[in-house]
């Protein structure tokens, strides 16, 4: 993208200013005199001081981008507990953790590949079933009543307990037999009491609806934020035409809504595949396999068996599906804060 | 349309709010878009399946523990007692402590560097401006575990180079929270500088203001609310994370959500204390739900900015 055209016209400050700035910003054609250069530079930096941008560059080269890489020169290295701590000199393997990481079970019996699998189901089927549900929750507060307020507050409850609270409750509720979950499911007969939800293949399902409870307000947010930026004239004027209900919905909402929800249902399905605390927090240490999504794959295997080669190589292999998906997250965000 | 588009009219002061009411003023039928029968309908039952969780919580934090064990629960057996015997059966006041002083140590340096970053962001034109805000979007799309190898890994070299402790101290927590509390406050601080007029700033400037000078006296002080919304978001990822606090703390430094987390996985073992860790989990979620509550008109913008890390 240009960065001419996305950028706002900044401010038309007096001339002086940005022919001065304007200079500061420029490379030198010619280094020959410094010393005018270095002048040039600090009455540049008392005007347009963006020295102050240095604070934020290096703390996310240092503490995010750098470390992004380490993972990749990670992921290549034999690593283990001893030559953890003199990384720097670990034995090149190549492709070996990749190999290793597809191929062999970590600790706990789940393989990469399965816990790929269980992360694309945890994170797509959450989306799926939380998008139609924010949109009927904005739907049903879009307009204001006695109560309203209440119940947007009440909406966003679920989202705003910390995950971790979220996931010892779950561990409660959905405990064998003494939850309410099976005690509710047992006294209207619709399931054994002793369901075992947090062991075996069940614990997929009770986490997969924990976090359905706990993730739809986000998709109710944005909804209600894209639902309040439809200009009323829109549906004075559908009125005026003599627009039913349904061509309202089909006309003015959903085509302004799509947008949103496109983004909405990216960056959800993005944070799901990213949730380490749900799974981590509400079953047991160790979590049984058939909740082990990636993050916790890749973190049992760097800190349970100090396999930090093969953890960095998952870490790796997370950052590849997710590119797609935050590629066009940076461009969608790029181009409505130029727009 | 988008998220992003639609945060800075929400961070405006007063404007933003007014904005809203008049476009949700209820009496135009035109607006309507669900039956009403419907919209009751999906409004009750969403309420009651978001607070029935919530009450279930509250009303174990009140049962004793043994109760909660067996499954035996009841309005007859309720007691207090939980809320004074937890702090004996975990470090819970030692983890809040450490969480305040962590999350709000981390949470003010990256309020610092954002406003920092964002003023220039927002004022001036230069090389590198658009690749600084691709980047700064960019990184928020790194999930933490890919972050959390390369950081132990790194602050163990440290440690064995310079022979000191790194991992475990408040320094190497607060560090690490700054990699989700620097881009988010970032973020949030240039939409909201986007949005106010620059007529009193130049003004300044003209009467012989340094930059400096007419952002302390002129822009420092209209940016306080949008100041304290970012501290407030970047404190919660302190207070919420357990990913980096499992790995970079210890029991000197451990934030109250690794205190609760251990004393859960402790009390499976051995009797279990579910009546007190419910009155833990009331304690460590009351003061966010409040905070997010109070500041639910900056949800969005502060969401669609922190939801990728997965803390």
């Amino acid at each position: 993208m240009a960065m001419k055209t996305d950028v706002p016209a900044p401010s038309d400050p007096e001339p002086a200013l940005r022919n001065d700035g304007r200079r500061g910003g420029k490379r030198p054609v010619s280094g020959h005199d410094r010393g005018s250069l270095l002048a040039r530079f600090v009455r540049g930096q008392r005007n347009r001081p963006l020295w102050m941008l240095l604070p934020t560059g290096i703390a996310i080269t240092v503490i995010v981008i750098v470390p992004v890489i380490i993972t990749v020169v990670l992921s290549l290295l034999n690593l283990n507990v001893s030559t953890l701590r003199e990384w720097l000199g670990a034995p090149f393997t190549g492709f070996k953790n990749f190999v290793n990481a597809f191929t062999q079970p970590n600790i706990l019996g789940v393989s990469l590949v399965r816990s790929i699998e269980i992360s694309f189901v945890f994170s797509i089927l959450t989306t799926l079933v939380t998008t139609p549900i924010g949109i009927l929750a904005a739907f049903s507060v879009h307009r204001r009543f006695r109560g309203s307020g209440v119940v947007r507050a009440i909406y966003l409850i679920p989202y705003v307990i910390p995950t971790f609270v979220t996931a010892l409750v779950a561990r409660i509720a959905f405990a064998n037999g003494t939850g309410f979950v099976d005690q509710i499911l047992g006294d209207l007969h619709i399931a054994n009491r002793n369901f075992y939800w947090l062991i075996g293949p069940h614990a997929f399902w009770a986490m997969q609806i924990t976090e359905i409870w706990a993730t739809w307000p986000f998709i109710y947010l944005l909804a209600l934020a894209g639902l309040q930026a439809i200009p009323k004239e829109h549906y004075e004027a559908a009125a005026l035409d003599g627009a039913t209900m349904g061509q309202r919905l089909r006309h003015i909402v959903l085509p302004e809504l799509g947008g949103v929800l496109k983004l909405g249902m990216l960056l959800s399905t993005l944070f799901h595949f990213g949730n380490f605390t749900l799974a981590f927090v509400m079953f047991s240490s160790p979590p049984p396999p058939s909740v082990e999504v990636l993050p916790i794959n890749a973190y049992f295997n760097a800190f349970s068996s100090f396999d930090f080669g093969i953890a960095s190589a998952i870490a790796v292999v997370t950052m590849v599906i997710l590119i797609v998906p935050a590629y066009i997250y940076i461009r969608a965000t790029r181009i409505s804060e130029g727009g | 349309m988008t998220v992003t588009a639609s945060a800075p009219a929400g961070a405006r002061p007063g404007a933003g709010r007014r904005r809203g009411a008049s476009r949700t003023t209820p009496g135009s039928a035109a607006e309507q878009l669900m039956p009403r029968w419907l919209t009751r309908s999906v409004a009750g039952v969403l309420v009651v399946v978001s607070v029935i969780p919530v009450l279930y919580m509250i009303v174990l934090s009140f049962t004793p523990n043994q109760n909660v064990a067996l499954g035996t629960i009841g309005l007859a057996q309720l007691t207090i007692s939980n809320y004074t015997s937890m702090w004996s059966a975990a470090p819970l006041a030692a983890g809040l402590v450490h969480t305040l002083l962590i999350a709000g140590a981390s949470a003010l340096l990256s309020v610092t560097f954002g406003l920092l970053a964002a003023y220039p962001l927002t004022r001036f034109k230069f090389r590198g401006r658009a690749p600084f805000m691709t980047v700064l979007i960019g990184v928020q799309t790194v999930p933490g575990t890919t972050l959390v190898l390369p950081l132990f890994a790194v602050l163990s070299w440290i440690q064995t180079t310079l022979s000191t402790q790194f991992i475990g101290t408040y320094w190497a927590i607060i560090v690490t929270y700054m990699t989700f509390g620097v881009p988010l406050s970032t973020w949030l601080l240039v939409a909201y500088l986007r949005t106010i007029p620059r007529d009193l700033e130049e003004a300044a400037l003209v009467d012989g203001c340094t930059r400096l000078g007419a952002l302390r006296r002129i822009v420092l002080p209209i940016t306080v609310p949008a100041l304290v919304v970012a501290f407030v978001f970047a404190f919660l990822v302190g207070w919420n994370d357990v990913l980096f606090a499992s790995v970079f703390t210890n029991s000197s430094t451990q934030t109250l959500a690794i205190v609760v987390q251990r004393f859960a996985n402790n009390s499976a073992a051995s009797l279990p204390v579910y009546g007190e860790l419910m009155s833990a989990a009331v304690v460590s979620s009351a003061p966010v739900v409040f905070l997010y509550l109070a500041f639910q008109r900056y949800l969005v913008n502060g969401l669609s900015a922190g939801s990728l890390t997965g803390v």
